[in-house]
């Protein structure tokens, strides 16, 4: 068959069935079940070739939460996307790279076509109001209804909820903007706070060191002058696609050396490293305070200096009693810490070395080495700082950066590694989407949930304060949120707990239960509380527990989004494809159940999904020349307005809107030594006096009483003021039964918790494409598995004091004895008749725990593995797939 | 006229991310089980006791690298040699192809070609393999994996004109030697890359190549 008549041919079916709904039958067929895990439409497509006249190409939003961006587009062909593209809007440069997309942009197409995906409403079986049988939930049959019927029976039960228990029965955390406005006027509902991103870092930096989460990273031309990166616990090759490790690899193939700290020897370390340092999880602080240990005993300031003092005194409290912040004990300093003066332990090398496993001349070697390089740049995820008792880390590691002085400084950086795109390398270039308005609604007014008032949008853990406290704050934080529910008590603060009875959870694109520590306790919570609603795209694991389900359209559905790059690119992206079955927006789905609850919708959403959608591109800003603030980057006309449907003013800006949208992204061209190479805090070390940090001294505080404050309020834990060790409750230590005599105990083992490929989160854990690529393993080192009898590719069952898991053992040397991992996010599959997770979800492994400043402290946990004598777990790609309706 | 295309492969700036493989994927729409590029993990690695501290363990003698591998137009293509139908064929540009209207489906390619390049398509019967998107060369566009690959890894160029740009290694572990098919490829290898048929390590993701 010549390309011509494969290509009529397909065109040809599309043009049969114009209409959405047939479209999309013919299109994934109609039961769509097949072994394999792909769509029959889908096995039986004909590769569609690339004729530019037949077809188009649409700018496609990659929406997910992995803190990367990449751009991509499909290929349209009579409606239909055919295959996918990425950037090629501009020359591929290192001054102007293109955008690329990672292995997850570019299988969209196949998770949103994918059998999985729901499309009409579904209520469970056995639900009435009330609960009906509560214990099927998770296994009950689903019933397709109406949208009538879904949300009028929701609308009623709502109504009945309230008016029974109250507003403070109603458990409803992040769910998105349109959600959040209609349960702010239905008189509020129950959220969550917490970090579960950036760990401990996040009141550290704030509180201790004055430094917002725009401050990070030097500028990527910046780093080109970087002599020696240390990216500790750090693998961008997973965690960052596209232009994070990119750019690491340009640095490296320019001359960079590059050394990687690590339990794993990960992607970016064989990629890229020099030496390779490994370090048991959770044991970080210990490193960092032995190497302040070298330092200080081996510093000599004329033949041997290893030590900045001078940025020390300059620019820091608490480091020795003679520069202590005011009121502050003066035997409460650092120094005197690592010494041993008081306590009695000097933090040694040989100290460190029994805890985190690193030979103590390693680590003498790595103090030195980031001592006596010139310039270094310092590179950390913030994994280990998600930990329980991780508060010290972040002030572990920034006090060794003050110590060599590489930081806001040329090619020199320390610290938290690149955090979200849009500010991964300091203030955005170009600004737009979400981060430009106080709501999503540009021109919407504001609203506020009356159960957090005077709090907006997400709680990370530097938000929490006093007012947390208040009879109308109701905010539980994350890692205690399944146990809290079941025990019906949450902590508010210092000794202070309060009662809470949820009736009603309500989840908006979202799966806390996967993805909160304590998923064992989640499925329990679940089946207590009278009506659980789930509005996603697919059936994930929360879904598959609630008594409603709501399909919604995906970004490729809707008429377009406009989302932030790195900084130095912005994407307005369009609608692919006609939204899929049944499913409808988010913003729609609240209006008509804002209808039902007798609220006015026009107040609930307050203008069309395509006018909000023009107003986020009128708004969009560039960087003025002088860098002096944002000027409008898309010009508008009177004409653009009326022809494509939208209100507003015209403006003068950087590119026409029609070249915006057809485009789809912006890049800015960077010249190396441009005025927008960004240093953080480079005012502050080049003028302290004028700069201050907004800390109570002004200055860096390595003894900081405020963070210890902030933690001890929190209600978990007592901090001390400066960074020390203390050990988590399941650590390295607590692998032993006896620590002295190291006699192992019941969970020998530390397991902690990887950012893998195939996923972002627990989002693309059903992409078909992906399934196949990216195996759901788990890591093990090759003593371990022999001293359990176990081979590569096994079964596995994974124990831990919470819950037990099923996965398919990947043996490799790469992973540190006594340690293992699993890739998070996986989709939790419980064994009704053994009650074990088949689907390899580790946070069946974690208890819902509290720790510190409210930070999601699970990244190290204490487990047993042992051969599964049942029958052998497939591979996820090798299972039917999770099909949510049976249809004749 | 290109007479011989081929790809250029950098094991230095691979990192195993696989959007060439799923790149590759959309575009040819194929079904699980059917990638015409993947990418193998090699190397090894093992633990030794510290010289003085016994309990502690070291890292020894780890290495591991990727290979993105496709179809390598070869030049001397034994797939096309041993195709009794002439479904397999070589291009004037180098591009070896299948015309599926001659393919019976008897797979002596699948078994002859080292590098796995050819695959059978169950639904249709026939053999199919890389194209070099040649749909997408013809409009002046990179093939789906070289425009994919966001570590700038992969390129695709005339043999002869690569070969001066980066040299002349055709094969690195695990890849066969490139002196039986000539293979129309030309890598820039990993530090730690062995040479092909005298490498130390193994293939570390046989579950998913």
């Amino acid at each position: 068959m010549s390309k011509d008549d494969f290509l009529s041919k397909v065109l040809s079916k599309a043009k049969l069935t114009r209409r959405s709904f047939l479209k999309w039958s013919a299109a994934v067929g109609g039961t769509a079940a097949v072994a394999g895990g792909v769509p029959e439409g889908f096995k039986q497509a004909i590769p569609v070739a690339f004729a530019e006249e037949e077809g188009k190409w649409v700018p496609a939003s990659c929406w997910h939460d992995c803190g990367s961006k990449g751009f991509n587009k499909a290929y349209v062909v009579d409606g239909l996307p055919v295959f996918q593209g990425t950037d090629d809007t501009v020359e591929d440069k290192p001054n102007r790279p293109q955008l690329r997309a990672c292995a997850k942009g570019r299988a969209q197409r196949n998770h949103l076509l994918s059998a999985g995906r729901l499309k009409y409403p579904m209520k469970r079986k056995h639900w009435e109001p009330g609960g009906g049988n509560k214990e099927l939930r998770g296994k009950d049959e689903w019933v397709r209804i109406s949208w009538d019927e879904a949300l009028d029976l929701m609308a009623k039960e709502m109504l009945r909820i309230r008016e029974e228990h109250g507003n403070k029965s109603v458990l409803c955390v992040r769910p998105g903007e349109p959600t959040e406005r209609l349960m702010s006027a239905f008189g509020g509902y129950v959220n969550g706070w917490g970090e579960h991103s950036g760990g401990t870092f996040s009141a550290a930096w704030h509180l201790g060191w004055g430094i917002p989460f725009s401050e990070l990273e030097n500028d990527r031309l910046d780093l080109e002058n970087t002599e020696l990166f240390v990216l500790w616990a750090s693998n961008p090759a997973w965690s960052r696609a596209g232009i994070p490790m990119y750019d690491m690899t340009r640095y490296k193939k320019n001359g960079a050396k590059v050394i990687v700290v690590d339990p794993f020897y990960s992607a970016t370390a064989q990629t890229l490293a020099d030496e390779w340092i490994p370090c048991r999880p959770a044991t970080d602080t210990a490193f960092f305070l032995a190497m302040a240990y070298v330092l200080l005993t081996e510093d000599d300031p004329e033949k041997d200096p290893l030590i900045d003092w001078e940025f020390l005194h300059k620019y820091t409290v608490g480091f020795d009693e003679d520069h202590m912040p005011e009121g502050a004990n003066p035997k409460e300093n650092y120094k005197d810490y690592i010494l041993g003066t008081y306590d009695g332990q000097p933090k040694t090398p040989e100290w460190a070395s029994e805890i985190c496993g690193t030979p103590p001349e390693q680590i003498r070697y790595l103090a030195r080495r980031i001592a006596t390089t010139n310039k270094v740049a310092f590179r950390m995820s913030p994994a280990p700082a998600r930990v329980h008792n991780a508060d010290s880390l972040p002030q572990a590691v920034m006090t060794l950066g003050a110590m060599t002085g590489h930081m806001g400084r040329s090619g020199r950086q320390f610290g938290h590694d690149w955090g979200h795109s849009f500010l991964a390398e300091g203030y955005p270039l170009l600004v737009g989407g979400w981060m430009l308005t106080p709501t999503s609604y540009v021109n919407g007014e504001p609203f506020e949930n009356p159960l957090a008032s005077g709090f907006k949008g997400y709680f990370g853990a530097f938000w929490r304060n006093e007012r947390f406290e208040d009879d109308d704050v109701w905010l539980i934080n994350y890692n205690e949120l399944w146990h809290a529910l079941n025990i019906g008590e949450y902590t508010v603060g210092k000794d202070k707990k309060r009662e809470v009875d949820i009736k009603m959870i309500y989840h908006v694109y979202n799966n806390k239960m996967n993805q909160f520590p304590g998923t064992m306790e989640s499925i329990e919570v679940h089946k207590k509380v009278d009506f659980v609603v789930t509005q996603n795209l697919f059936l994930n694991p929360t879904a598959q527990y609630s008594d409603l389900v709501l399909p919604v359209q995906s970004h490729w559905e809707k008429y377009g989004y406009v989302r932030m790059g790195y900084r130095n690119q912005i994407m307005w992206t369009s609608q692919v494809m006609d939204p899929y079955f049944e499913s409808k927006s988010d913003s729609w789905i609240s209006r008509e159940i804002a209808k039902r609850l007798g609220l006015d919708p026009d107040k609930v959403i307050p203008c069309s999904f395509k006018q909000n959608v023009f107003d986020h591109v009128a708004a969009c800003g560039v960087i003025k020349e002088d860098g002096s603030g944002y000027k409008p980057l898309v010009t508008i006309t009177e004409e653009d307005m009326e022809e494509f449907g939208f209100e507003g003013e015209p403006q003068e800006g950087q590119i026409s809107l029609k070249e915006f949208k057809e485009k789809g992204i912006y890049h800015i061209e960077r010249e190396k030594g441009d005025k927008y190479e960004h240093i953080p805090y480079k005012d502050f070390v080049d003028d302290p006096e004028n700069n201050p940090r907004n800390t109570p001294s002004g200055k860096f505080e390595i003894h900081c009483q405020s963070y210890a404050d902030y933690i001890t309020n929190c209600g978990w834990d007592e901090k001390s003021p400066i960074g020390k060790y203390v050990p988590p409750l399941e650590g390295y230590e607590s692998t032993f039964e006896d620590w002295e005599n190291k006699v192992k105990g019941e969970y020998p083992l530390q397991q902690y918790d990887l950012h893998v490929l195939r996923r972002v989160h627990s989002t693309l854990d059903n992409a078909p494409w992906l399934q196949e690529a990216f195996l759901q393993s788990f890591w093990m080192n090759p003593i371990d598995a022999e001293a359990r009898g176990i081979e590569n590719g096994e079964t596995v069952l994974i124990r831990s004091r919470y819950g037990k898991v099923l996965r398919n053992v990947t043996v490799t040397p790469k992973i540190m004895p006594g340690v293992v991992a699993l890739g998070q996010g996986a989709w939790v599959n419980i064994d009704e008749e053994t009650g074990v997770d088949r689907g390899g979800c580790p946070n069946v492994l974690h208890g819902s725990v509290s720790t510190g400043q409210g930070h999601m402290g699970l990244n190290s946990c204490n487990v047993e593995v042992e051969k599964w004598e049942g029958e052998p777990l497939k591979y996820d790609h090798q299972l039917p797939p999770l099909v949510p309706l049976k249809e004749a | 006229m290109v007479k011989q295309y081929a790809f250029y492969f950098d094991a230095s700036a691979c990192i195993g991310c696989k959007t060439c493989q799923i790149a590759c994927k959309d575009k040819k729409n194929n079904t699980p089980g059917v990638n015409f590029r993947r990418v193998v993990e090699y190397g090894d690695g093992g633990w030794v006791p510290h010289p003085v501290h016994k309990e502690l363990l070291m890292p020894s003698n780890f290495f591991a690298y990727y290979v993105s591998s496709a179809c390598m137009h070869c030049e001397e293509p034994i797939c096309v040699e041993v195709c009794p139908t002439g479904a397999m064929h070589k291009r004037e540009d180098g591009v070896v192809l299948v015309d599926e209207s001659k393919c019976v489906g008897c797979r002596l390619c699948e078994q002859a070609c080292p590098y796995g390049a050819p695959q059978f398509n169950e639904e249709s019967g026939v053999m199919t393999k890389c194209d070099l998107c040649i749909d997408f060369l013809e409009a002046g566009l990179q093939p789906a994996c070289v425009a994919s690959c966001p570590q700038r890894a992969l390129d695709i160029g005339e043999l002869e004109e690569l070969k001066k740009k980066y040299g002349d290694v055709n094969a690195i572990e695990p890849l066969p030697d490139g002196q039986y098919t000539k293979p129309a490829i030309v890598i820039t290898p990993h530090p730690d890359s062995q040479k092909s048929g005298e490498g130390t390590g193994k293939i570390l993701n046989p579950m998913e190549v």
